[in-house]
């Protein structure tokens, strides 16, 4: 057995060890505040089986180990559906930055600490009502004031924001220069004064995004973590940051097995629907796509285990298996027939496929839309031009509103 | 866990591209559309001159014992310029038939010449519209074939051809000399692939398998031959990607290049996305070769190469508007031959059911 898979034999053997107490099973029927103080007391438990920081240097309570070990664990724990999402944001892209862009490395460490023991939570402030897929385009502002800032503004799409501590904002310093130019980044305090919290009830029924408005919210110039007005490069290096995050070619929805097993169970015309060729031909593609990014992914684990750096095929992941989940989920919810229409906002994504279906747009959306992931691919990837950008090199407070 | 191409490996593509690109042009293989029965032979003098015909067989018979995985970049590089001669695919399927299920003395009568590429195989499984048919419309009696099997690749070159026939009263897999066979070649739209009927009348023939497993036999022939078609329409399906690319980045049409306009450029995005899955795909089936879910791989790559070369030559012509459609551009050389690459091996449906009778254990 290689290294890794005795880490993951170990990794899994622990997971399956908290499936009583932290599993779907163990939660049912928990308020989301009730089920938020289980999913902190399950990261505490990773942190002290040596889960939590995997990756992250030993300097700041993390563990010192490769990525490959990362994905080994998340793609384990995402087998039980652990109330782990609470922690996505927070240890996914603000305090990574935290450690690579914070200045007062004590602030830094403890915060690191207590992120990783699912004591504190951080959010990420970046999209606006006039910013989301443009970022750059954002309109919340700070001004110089005495010795620090004042923040005014609002914020949209912030994910669990009522739940966090601190959070990482982009915010306008500079109009008068071209948009990417004008925008500095900082850290704030969640329960300052002026900072007001309000959730967002999402199509599938969850509130876990937040409107946040910001009236004169003070912060000193320390909570700064990029020159000022050199935001845009931080924000661009806080979305590169986790490239590398488990993936999931069931687009974070039912897996494969599951239609098989409703296919196999449900009649169409009289004979079980897995004899139907429609039904077969929607089994037989979603395996083929499937397969591909499995196979995508394991050989960009592969080429890092090796010391090499994978190819940009990784980005289709996401793009690629969202849209195939919501097909197959519509799909799904067809072949119920009359029996599709009940729905349990409770129900996990990954096994129930109604829940599936109404939660799969979000997933097209945030985190960068089809659109903007299709962009990058053609930009980046095969070389074609850039689309026209009537605000380019014009200062932010010329463009047309 | 899938491979990556060590050193060896990646010489094998580089090498093949060079020579592939060097040796084939459009020009010499848009006239192989207007006439039935001719092949570009200077791609097989290739093949056999590179050790192509050699590569994936063993050495004991002239073979370099090398596998799908080597074999595969050829095939991927041979797509790309069009250039592949049927018999890529079809000499090697019945050359491993004989090395996978014939005996000593089969192998040291077949696989030498096979290897040197002076002997053409063939594969005649289908019966109509059928792949790999129930019943097989030809048939064995006192080790003669008698019937037709239609649609056979390379049929019009062939030297042998392993046969998939309804024995007396079980299914048989034989090796059969092509010498004194009919052959009735098929005007095809993609003429160079030498397509032909083939008809058996008291035709002699050296059984490989007998009984219940000659139909396991065949589809395991099939599917090896699938992703060696596979890798040939991945190929193709980058060909076509990379052309829409550089013409999107140089057509001009309302003051700026069409690339620019995000209906064409998404589209192009998302042929790489189709091309990439099916390279994935490809590449995982290869390194299965010989491990028990090798046909469910084999099918999975078939799927997505053949939506992905299906794709890219529609879009690509499409993304070339007026000038797409045009004899000299030779772009239709790409939409031809995916589609005579689908049919080829078993169609995307006899593929998809292939597919979930092995997922799921259960026929349609
Ligand atoms: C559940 C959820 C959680 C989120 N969590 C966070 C968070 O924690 N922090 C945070 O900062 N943000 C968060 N977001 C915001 C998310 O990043 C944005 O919603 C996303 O980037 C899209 O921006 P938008 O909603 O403003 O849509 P818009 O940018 O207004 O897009 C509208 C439409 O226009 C298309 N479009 C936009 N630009 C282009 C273009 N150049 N080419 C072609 N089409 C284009 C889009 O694809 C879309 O179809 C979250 C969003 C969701 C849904």
């Amino acid at each position: 057995m290689s290294d890794l898979e005795a880490y993951r034999a170990k990794a899994a053997a622990w997971l399956e060890s908290m499936v009583p107490t932290f599993g779907k099973e163990a939660r049912k029927g928990l308020s989301v505040e009730e089920d938020l103080a289980v999913a902190r007391q399950y990261q505490r438990a990773k942190f002290d089986a040596g889960y939590a920081g995997i990756n992250w240097p030993v300097d700041y309570g993390g563990q010192g180990l490769g990525h490959l070990e990362k994905v080994t664990f998340d793609s384990e724990e995402m087998k039980h559906g652990f109330p782990s999402f609470y922690f996505g944001i927070s240890l996914g892209m603000p305090i990574p930055v935290l450690m690579q862009f914070g200045s007062d490395k004590d602030f830094v460490k403890t915060r690191v600490l207590k992120a990783l023991k699912g004591e504190e939570i951080w959010c990420q402030l970046f999209s606006e009502p006039s910013g989301g897929s443009d970022l750059a385009g954002l309109r919340t502002k700070a001004e110089a004031d005495g010795n620090g800032w004042k923040i005014n503004g609002q914020k949209v799409w912030t994910s669990w924001a009522q739940y966090s501590d601190y959070g990482v904002i982009v915010v306008r310093t500079d109009p008068n220069v071209p948009k990417h130019k004008g925008l500095t980044y900082f850290w704030v305090d969640m329960k300052a004064p002026g900072v007001t919290v309000r959730p967002i009830k999402l199509v599938g029924g969850d509130s876990h995004v937040n409107e946040v408005f910001f009236d004169d919210v003070k912060i000193t110039d320390d909570h700064r973590m990029s020159p000022v007005g050199g935001g845009f490069a931080v924000a661009i290096a806080t979305l590169m940051i986790e490239r590398y995050v488990a993936t999931d070619s069931g687009g974070f929805g039912p897996h494969l097995d599951l239609f098989v097993d409703l296919a196999k169970n449900t009649e169409l015309n009289g004979k079980p629907a897995i004899e139907d060729g429609r039904i077969r031909q929607q089994i037989a593609r979603n395996y083929a796509m499937r397969s591909g990014l499995q196979s995508i992914t394991a050989r960009a684990m592969a080429l890092m285990q090796a010391g090499m750096t994978p190819g940009p095929e990784g980005s289709l992941n996401k793009l690629v298996a969202v849209r195939s989940r919501q097909k197959l989920s519509e799909l799904a919810i067809d072949l119920q027939g009359s029996g599709g229409f009940a729905y349990d906002d409770h129900a996990s994504q990954k096994e129930d496929w109604t829940a599936s279906w109404i939660n799969a747009p979000t997933g097209r959306i945030a985190g960068g839309s089809d659109e903007t992931l299709l962009n990058t691919i053609a930009e980046k990837i095969l070389g074609l031009p850039q689309d026209h950008r009537p605000d380019k090199g014009v200062a932010f407070n010329q463009i047309p509103a | 866990m899938s491979i990556l191409y060590d050193e060896g490996q990646q010489a094998i593509a580089t090498e093949s591209r060079r020579v592939l690109e060097a040796r084939m042009n459009k020009d010499e293989l848009l006239p192989l559309l207007e006439t039935t029965g001719k092949f570009h032979d200077g791609f097989w003098t290739t093949a056999k001159e590179q050790g192509w015909t050699a590569l994936a067989l063993p050495e004991a018979y002239g073979g370099l014992d090398l596998g799908l995985v080597e074999l595969g970049l050829i095939a991927h590089q041979a797509g790309r310029s069009l250039s592949g001669a049927p018999f890529l695919t079809g000499s090697f399927g019945a050359a491993k038939a004989i090395e996978l299920y014939g005996s000593d003395e089969q192998k040291a009568k077949y696989l030498p010449g096979l290897a040197s590429g002076e002997t053409i195989g063939a594969i005649a499984f289908a019966a109509g519209s059928n792949a790999l048919p129930v019943l097989p419309s030809v048939t064995l009696t006192d080790n003669c074939l008698d019937g037709t099997s239609t649609g056979v690749a390379g049929g019009l070159a062939a030297d042998i051809a392993v046969v998939y026939a309804n024995g007396p009263g079980m299914p048989v897999l034989v090796v059969a000399d092509l010498a004194n066979v009919t052959r009735s070649a098929i005007d095809s739209f993609d003429n160079s692939r030498l397509y032909a009927d083939l008809t058996f009348a008291g035709t002699p023939a050296d059984t490989l398998v007998i009984g219940g497993t000659a139909r396991e036999a065949a589809l395991h022939i099939l599917a090896l031959q699938a992703v060696i078609t596979a890798h040939e329409q991945t190929g193709g399906a980058e060909a076509m990607m990379e052309i829409a690319r550089d013409y999107a980045v140089t057509r001009r049409a309302f003051g700026q290049v069409i690339g620019a306009f995000q209906s064409i450029k998404h589209r192009i995005a998302e042929l790489y996305g189709f091309v990439e899955l099916a390279r994935a795909n490809c590449i995982h089936a290869a390194s299965r070769e010989g491990q028990a879910d090798f046909v469910t791989a084999a099918a999975a790559a078939r799927i997505s190469a053949t939506e992905a070369y299906d794709t890219a030559s529609r879009d690509c012509v499409q993304i070339h508007g007026g000038i797409g459609v045009t004899w000299e551009l030779g772009l239709h050389l790409h939409t031809r031959r995916a589609r005579s690459l689908a049919i080829e091996q078993g169609n995307l449906l006899f593929w998809e059911d292939i597919l979930v009778d092995r997922l799921t254990g259960e026929a349609a």
